[in-house]
């Protein structure tokens, strides 16, 4: 930048200005604030993205020097039964539990959405799983579904019913769907909530005064005007389900046919140590989680559209 | 609630109290089998589940056999200085995006996507930085980790407080002959404290509770609690008690601050897209 940008940046003081006067100047001020961020940002996000591609076209086994081997990495992606396995499970996971979490959170949202006594206290209980660490939650599922000693099964016999084998292979997945479910149905629950409480009152009262069945103002009104924290709801817990790592360590450890996406990218790099076939499948899922979300931001903000 | 019927009131309770019962129930459970013996904890007596002889056995050999304090330690200092690199990173970037737009967006969004990005793309390429750079298993690296994993969440929950100071303050501090530098200190830190004490906080439980990073670059040293915590579970013999007992001292500030902090976790969550 010239001499004469920065005098007149800093309205013609009239003498070589200092860095910091340039800094704070009302012309780069809000350049200056974004600066650490800059730096974070190179450093964090283009480094091991540019590294990870760049791996994802060699052969490295942690020892040597990386082998250029152009796409076969990719190539053989397209053909790896167990990635392709752990990929269809992870799709299965993400539909029971987003779909379970809605339904739950929609059923609970309307039960919970009226003003009730005690809601303070049933608010504060309920999101509690939320902050909790994932791994300590599912350590603890673990236990429960313990064969012998958990208290699920424990629970069971004293009622009179037949204990299960919760980790068993045909099992086991849908329990690791249970735990997240458990853990995360709070949050689209007290989302639509707070959705629900905003809606306004006379759009209602008019649709009663009409005569509308219950069914109807439920799905002509409520819904509808739903939608845009439906959206929301779905793209955030998608994001967030496609890496699931924490429960799967706690529990199974990818063993009894529950190896998902980002446990197999974990296995490959960390345990196998094959950093170039590893980073490869890191680059796909990347790619996967973008292309997931950008079509869900586009409906996302469609659904927005009307009220933003 | 008054428009309810009195079955309907006993309908709505009864299925509060269920899903409470299923929500809490497993939280109590840790707390229970923390204070358990062995015999009590590996019987399939029913009677026990609730009733049994508490003992601090599970909280003594937590302390002496394993380096718990150390490592918990270890999680409080990680914890604390990301979270103060965060704030250093996000609190001005989110000031620059709220009032001036900075960028049209691009880069919010960059920042944004940065959370999107499964964590194994950035742990593959560390990995092996870390290894040459010596700071595998440091409490260096794993703060620069976390500093990382927290300032897109940051950055663009401030925005959203930062978006609902009015600009009119800052133009009267202007015609007061205020500097940028000093509106920015004097006026617009005050005023979005409670969104900065919001994101603190989040910032904090979310390296508190973080696992992947804190479970691949650290061993011994640097190991932080979880990772303790999980090698209790997987060896030969499951150490049942003395990871309850880990468990239960390690969620007790989360389960304190859930309960202060349940008007901003569903904003928190949503990124601020819901007010809640």
């Amino acid at each position: 930048m010239s001499e004469k940008a920065i005098q007149s940046a800093l309205g013609g003081i009239g003498r070589k200005p200092t860095v910091w006067e340039i800094l704070t100047s009302e012309r780069y001020f809000k350049w200056t604030l974004l600066i650490p961020l800059i730096i974070v940002l190179a450093v964090f996000m283009l480094y091991p993205l540019f590294y990870c591609l760049y791996y994802s076209f060699h052969q490295y086994g942690m020892q040597g020097n990386p082998i250029f081997v152009g796409a076969d990495n990719y190539r053989q992606l397209l053909r790896d039964k167990s990635f392709l396995e752990a990929l269809g499970r992870t799709a299965k996971v993400l539909v029971i539990c987003v779909v379970s979490e809605l339904l739950i959170g929609l059923g609970l949202g309307m039960l919970w959405s009226r003003e009730f006594p005690g809601e303070r206290v049933v608010r504060g209980l309920a999101l509690l799983p939320l902050l909790v660490a994932p791994l300590i939650l599912s350590l603890l599922w673990n236990f429960m579904f313990e064969y012998d000693f958990g208290a699920v099964n424990m629970l069971l016999s004293a009622l009179g019913l037949n204990k299960v084998y919760w980790w068993a292979p045909e099992r086991a997945l849908y329990t690791i769907c249970f735990i997240t479910i458990w853990q995360w149905f709070p949050f689209s629950t007290f989302v639509l909530v707070a959705g629900l409480r905003s809606l306004p009152k006379d759009v209602f009262e008019a649709a009663r005064v009409d005569g509308a069945s219950n069914w109807y103002v439920f799905r002509r009104l409520t819904l509808p005007m739903l939608s845009p924290l439906i959206m929301i709801i779905v793209v955030l817990r998608t994001m967030w389900l496609i890496r699931l790592f924490d429960p799967l360590y706690g529990t199974t450890r990818g063993g009894v046919g529950t190896e998902l996406l980002d446990w197999i990218v974990y296995r490959t790099a960390f345990v196998y140590f094959d950093i170039g076939y590893g980073s490869t499948m890191a680059i796909f899922s990347l790619l996967l989680t973008i292309a997931l979300c950008a079509v869900m931001f586009k409906f996302l903000i469609r659904a927005l559209g009307g009220n933003r | 609630m008054s428009t309810l019927k009195p079955w309907g009131k006993l309908l709505f309770w009864l299925i509060t109290v269920v899903v409470l019962f299923v929500i809490v129930g497993p939280l109590v459970w840790i707390y229970l089998t923390a204070f358990k013996s062995a015999n009590d904890i590996f019987t399939t007596d029913v009677r026990k589940l609730v009733f049994f002889k508490p003992t601090m056995e599970n909280f003594h050999r937590l302390f002496s056999d394993y380096p718990f304090w150390n490592n918990f330690l270890n999680t409080v200092i990680v914890s604390a200085i990301s979270t103060i690199l965060v704030l250093l990173v996000s609190v001005p970037a989110a000031y620059s995006f709220a009032r001036w737009n900075t960028g049209q967006g691009h880069l919010l969004f960059t920042t944004i996507s940065t959370r999107m990005f499964p964590a194994v793309v950035a742990a593959i390429p560390f990995f092996m930085m870390y290894r040459k750079a010596g700071l595998l298993d440091t409490h260096l690296g794993l703060i620069l980790l976390y500093t990382y994993f927290n300032t897109s969440f940051a950055t663009f929950l401030l925005y959203g407080f930062f978006k609902d100071i009015p600009e009119e303050l800052e133009y009267a501090a202007m015609v007061d002959g205020y500097s940028r530098v000093d509106i920015f200190r004097k006026v617009v830190l005050p005023l979005a404290r409670p969104g900065i004490v919001v994101t603190t906080v989040f910032c904090l439980i979310w390296s508190w509770n973080e696992f992947l990073y804190a479970f691949l670059f650290t061993r011994s040293t640097a190991r932080t609690v979880t990772v303790l915590i999980s090698s209790f579970w997987g060896s030969i013999e499951v150490q049942y008690g003395p990871m309850a007992a880990g468990a239960a001292i390690v969620i007790l500030p989360t389960l304190f601050v859930a309960w202060f902090m349940q008007r901003y976790i569903i904003r928190g969550l949503t990124f601020g897209a819901v007010k809640g």
